[in-house]
């Protein structure tokens, strides 16, 4: 039997088991194992040794499968309201930025008034509108954002203990 | 109507994307059942990287922590369980590399894990207890000589039965060299029983 035939042989019983080959590839492989008995050993060895990996069978440790399941699950939850926290409060952040301008607009013309019925210069009135209006209001509005790092603690739930 | 069409979508819809969703909502029933029911075959391919189930349960843990932090970078488009198989990986990989620096026993491990030198494989423990056969003891024995990356092509291809391609993106190596991964890790085992049938 030329040589090429069982290096063919053996070519298409490991991609057999790793991809599968063609049904004409099958047949001509079936074929040359059931008259060739060197391939035929390869072949039963190949089997073997794939049902072999098959019939390991680890014992788990059931305390320590559950215990993984509730640091998970416990993780989960935790990293879940940190979320809904964070949303509510970029949310609201976001609401409080907008009030500051609109508040700041409709505030403006009133006070644009006031300065001119007590003849403040114009740059006079607007830093004071600027120093105690507008940036404490938006100060205010940014102040959680920051509030964790200003009490130093962490920004996300990744040193949450579990 | 519309209830029923969403309904149906939702029974329709693949068991990736529902996990997709679960992790990006932090659902943590879903996920609590996710960790029951992936737990023996991660821990598996764990002690098949590590050889040491101690090990292999820490990183399971850590695996899980690890896919609830990178929940967003799953879309659910690609099977869940090579996006799991490849975090858990990295964290082997990582550990094997911080035991390396620990020990002295160490081989160089060849191909593209350049550089990585793993431990010497303690066979003793979790595979030799695990053989049910005579011929499992003797593949047994034949795992502790390999090096961990032909253990887990042979694992993921024939205990795991991925794909050479969701393999290959496990490994993060091409299909060709997957491919020949699983051949030379075959040819050590048959090389194995051979023998032990020869001696018998």
């Amino acid at each position: 039997m030329p040589l090429e035939n069982h290096e063919r042989a053996r070519f298409l019983l490991h991609r057999s088991l790793v991809e599968g080959i063609s049904l004409e590839d099958r047949h001509w492989l079936d074929a040359h194992v059931g008259q060739c008995a060197e391939c035929g050993r390869y072949a039963d060895l190949s089997a073997r040794a794939v049902r072999a990996l098959d019939w390991f069978a680890l014992e788990l440790d059931p305390a320590a499968a559950l215990r993984v399941e509730n640091v998970v699950r416990s993780r989960a939850e935790g990293m879940r309201s940190a979320e809904a926290h964070a949303k509510s409060l970029w949310i609201g952040t976001g609401v409080a930025i907008f009030l500051t301008f609109t508040g700041s607009a409709v505030t403006w013309r009133p006070l644009a008034w006031l300065a001119s019925q007590w003849n403040l210069p114009s740059r006079v009135w607007q830093i004071v509108f600027a120093a105690f209006w507008f940036l404490p209001s938006l100060l205010l509005a940014l102040l959680p954002l920051f509030r964790r790092r200003l009490l130093g603690e962490d920004s996300d739930s990744k040193g949450q203990t579990v | 109507m519309v209830a029923v069409v969403t309904a149906f979508s939702r029974v329709a819809e693949p068991e990736s994307q529902c996990i997709a969703r679960a992790l990006r909502r932090r659902d943590s029933e879903f996920i609590g059942r996710m960790v029951s029911r992936y737990h023996y075959r991660l821990f598996r391919y764990l002690v098949y990287w590590t050889s040491n189930r101690e090990h292999a349960e820490d990183l399971v843990q850590e695996t899980w922590l690890r896919v609830l932090e990178r929940a967003g970078q799953y879309n659910g488009r690609l099977r869940f369980e090579p996006w799991l198989f490849s975090i858990a990986r990295n964290l082997a990989i990582d550990h094997l590399r911080k035991q390396q620096t620990a020990t002295a026993r160490h081989r160089m491990c060849p191909e593209d894990e350049a550089g990585l030198n793993l431990p010497a494989p303690d066979f003793e423990s979790p595979f030799f207890a695990a053989a049910r056969s005579e011929d499992a003891k003797r593949i047994a024995a034949a795992l502790g000589a390999l090096e961990p990356i032909y253990r887990e092509a042979l694992l993921l291809r024939f205990q795991e039965e991925l794909s050479l391609a969701e393999i290959a993106q496990v490994a993060g190596a091409p299909i060709s060299t997957v491919s020949s991964r699983i051949h030379r890790g075959l040819s050590m085992l048959q090389a194995t029983l051979g023998g032990g049938a020869d001696a018998a």
